[in-house]
């Protein structure tokens, strides 16, 4: 967000940010450029949210653009539709920055296309917890609404990475980006991030002529803020996650279940490592744990998964909080992860799904790393 | 007729006495049961070799947070038999493992109990648990369903173990902090305890005192069923009752029937193709995705359904609330009812979609 001579399309509407989305993406779907949307929808049994694939203009104006919940990560629903086959969607995806950065590192790891992809993102107010919303999902609406409708963040009700994120607006990566948190003047701005995105508002006739630096303001400062909170948050999860005795306490619930595993959008591998073979607890572990300890705890194994996971993932973790919903045991799993990662990260001086033709810091050999790697090694030298 | 021994202790204390005695004595290889972990409230399964350590099992407690069945399958033969306590369920569970190949009886001396229930996750997550046991303990001692038991549960009518070598009578024993009976079933039991020290008498199990409850939970039963009306909502009702599944294949994750090292649903056979959403996206006006949401629960109903013993284990997992297990155990005895089939009944009965009749269900076929 460094370019000042962006500008930004006023397409605020009296009904609302929902309508003004959905004006939008009517008017994108009837271009020849796009097979379909990428949108959340309210189930039929009207308890929670799924995304769906829409072509339909019609059924499009039944969609809910900024949904109380993420169920699925968009970065997974979009994985599906373009990995594998020759089928080549033309999609506008509308999704919340986190999914969006997933989305990104998925594409490093070959397991989404992006190039018939348009990402459009918008400022995201955060999400509620899953349970919270599948247990009263009338309640579950009004809350989202106050929540939407602000001033400021909310940090009730949102989930607790949400409370803390600090990457909630525009990205790099946005192709378009739907602004709504600006001054009291409540306008709803359509900001292009790319040269993709301002072709297609070009294609549109719509032209981005306001100035967008009151609300560039805003989101700076309330990521301010959400940086604070941030910092405050990891202070505690430091002492959770920190040594073997700490991290044992803090996962002593866990069932192994791997929910977090599977709802996660990173971890993407088919077999997960510690579903294989090579993991499995054989005979001979068996009798040398109980040899030295007396006991073997059943499942074996669960804190060393999640100390694998982090290592397996949290260079590419977006902190976005599906693997807390997932946990049947209530492990804040997300917080956990989100600390190692924002450290694993700066470590490499990387930020996962920033920059599309940035790898993967494990992907690449450097003779010389950074400095960061230098002092890590040096600190572990003692 | 059952040999009994009597102890006069409290029910769990008599159990981790004979359970001490068994690994002590070079009985049994190790024990496999519940244990306290870390002071605080946690505990795990356990296969425990130190006699010492048995000081912290609590082999009796409602707590289920994974299938013990699921867990010992996964267990090496050792040398001798490992001392298994398990719930009923897990043990059906076990059964049908068996006749999967996935374990073997003589690698365990199967000890289980006549079962009031366990407690749902919330309630046994930190220390809740603790505080709800008193109250646990006075309704099995009444034969009653205890309060916050879990809705599986509260619907089960196989809460008398079958194939266990070794029965502890819980239900309806009018004082568990003071006494425990143990049952031995099996030859191996009676054997295995010969020198352990217990008043020794002869008896059976009095069936009849658990008339009452099982008349409430077949009640229950017929209700919760009832609520899953899928037979009259048909493909509809799936998308209802499945509407806010994310997918995450937890409950087959948990399941212990579900011991494919890589679910049908998870290969490559059943991976979404953009060629099949680009042709169905004209068709339909939209494509809820991922795709295959509800093909993954008929799938695992047709693979594993009249194999399931109503756990509930699918149900806790679930993070998005869906009563899995009422509808796989509704699902499941239908089908299993039309072969004449009980889960978990009999080791040497056959798994009915792995027999050939010729002359079988001809109602169904062509003339």
């Amino acid at each position: 967000m460094t370019k000042t001579s962006i500008k930004g399309a006023d397409i605020s509407n009296k009904k609302g940010i929902t309508e003004a989305i959905l004006a939008f993406l009517e008017e994108l779907l009837s271009l020849e450029d796009f097979d379909a949307v990428l949108i959340p929808m309210r189930v039929p049994s009207e308890d929670s949210y799924a995304w769906v694939l829409v072509n339909d203009e019609n059924l499009l104006r039944e969609a809910d653009p900024v949904a109380p919940v993420m169920p699925v990560q968009g970065a997974n629903a979009l994985s599906s539709c373009s990995r594998k086959g020759e089928g080549n969607i033309r999609i506008a995806a509308l999704m919340r920055p986190c999914e969006v950065r997933a989305a990104i590192e998925l594409s490093k790891l070959n397991q989404v296309k992006l190039d018939t992809v348009t990402l459009i993102t918008y400022d995201c107010p955060g999400a509620l917890p899953l349970s919270d919303y599948i247990k009263d999902p009338v309640n579950g609406e009004k809350t989202f609404d106050s929540v939407l409708a602000g001033p400021g963040r909310d940090v009730e009700s949102v989930k607790q990475v949400c409370r803390i994120c600090d990457d909630f607006s525009m990205l790099p990566a946005s192709d378009l980006h739907f602004a709504f948190y600006s001054e009291s003047s409540g306008n709803i701005l359509l900001i292009p991030g790319s040269k993709k995105g301002s072709a297609l508002l070009k294609k549109m006739d719509i032209e981005p002529s306001v100035d967008i630096s009151s609300w560039k303001e805003n989101i700076e400062e309330l990521k301010k803020e959400q940086i604070k909170r941030r910092k405050e948050r990891f202070k505690k999860v430091k002492g959770m996650v920190e040594g073997f005795e700490s991290l044992s306490e803090t996962f002593a619930d866990c069932i192994g279940c791997h929910n977090c595993q599977s709802v996660c959008p990173v971890c993407y591998c088919r077999q997960c490592y510690f579903d294989s073979e090579t993991s499995r607890l054989d005979a001979e572990s068996v009798l040398l744990r109980t040899e030295s300890r007396g006991a073997v705890s059943l499942p074996a194994d669960r804190v060393m998964f999640h100390v694998g996971r982090m290592s397996h993932m949290s260079l590419s973790c977006v902190s976005c909080g599906l693997c807390t919903d997932a946990c049947p045991v209530s492990i804040p799993v997300a917080d956990l992860f989100s600390y190692v990662a924002d450290r694993t990260q700066d470590t490499f001086n990387y930020r996962s799904g920033k920059d599309k033709e940035e790898p993967v810091p494990l992907k690449t050999y450097r003779e010389e790393e950074e400095k960061g790697i230098n002092e890590l090694v040096k600190g572990a030298e003692g | 007729m059952d040999q009994i021994l009597s102890i006069d202790k409290g029910a769990e204390e008599g159990v981790v006495r004979l359970l001490k005695f068994l690994l002590e004595n070079d009985k049994v290889s190790g024990v496999f049961t519940l244990r306290r972990t870390t002071g605080k409230g946690f505990f795990d399964y356990a296969l425990i070799t130190d006699p010492g350590l048995l000081e912290d099992a609590i082999p009796l407690h409602p707590f289920m947070n994974v299938n013990g069945g699921k867990i010992i399958s996964s267990l090496p033969p050792m040398k001798k038999p490992v001392a298994a306590v398990i719930r009923p369920c897990e043990l059906r569970s076990f059964i049908e493992l068996v006749k999967r190949s996935q374990g073997s009886i003589d690698d365990f001396l199967l000890i289980s109990y006549t079962c009031g229930g366990s407690f749902p996750f919330d309630k046994t997550l930190k220390d809740n648990g603790r505080k709800l046991l008193p109250g646990y303990w006075k309704a099995v001692e009444k034969g009653v369903d205890p309060d916050n038991i879990r809705q599986s549960c509260a619907s089960c009518e196989h809460f008398v173990p079958q194939n266990a070598d070794i029965t502890v009578s819980l239900l309806g024993e009018k004082d568990l902090s003071s006494k425990c009976l143990i049952y031995l079933h099996s030859e191996r039991s009676t054997a295995m305890t010969e020198e352990f020290d217990a008043e020794i008498s002869d008896g059976q199990l009095d069936m009849k005192r658990f008339e009452a409850l099982l008349e409430k939970r077949s009640e229950q039963k017929e209700k919760d069923f009832k609520e899953i009306k899928i037979e009259d909502s048909g493909l509809d009702g799936m998308i209802d009752l499945f509407g806010r599944c994310i997918g995450c294949h937890g409950c087959m994750r948990v399941c212990p029937i579900c011991q494919c090292v890589l679910c049908d649903f998870e290969s490559c056979a059943y991976d979404p193709d953009t060629s099949v959403i680009a042709n169905e996206l004209p068709v339909r006006g939209g494509v809820r995705v991922p795709t295959d949401t509800v093909l993954f629960h008929i799938g695992r109903l047709s693979h594993m359904s009249f194999s399931c013993v109503g756990c509930g284990q699918c149900t806790e997992v679930c993070p998005a609330d869906i009563p899995v297990s009422t509808l796989f155990r509704k699902t499941g005895e239908q089908v299993a009812g039309i072969f004449d089939y009980i889960p978990g009944r009999d080791v040497d009965e056959e798994i009915p979609v792995t027999i050939f009749k010729e002359d079988e269900l001809s109602e169904l076929g062509n003339d």
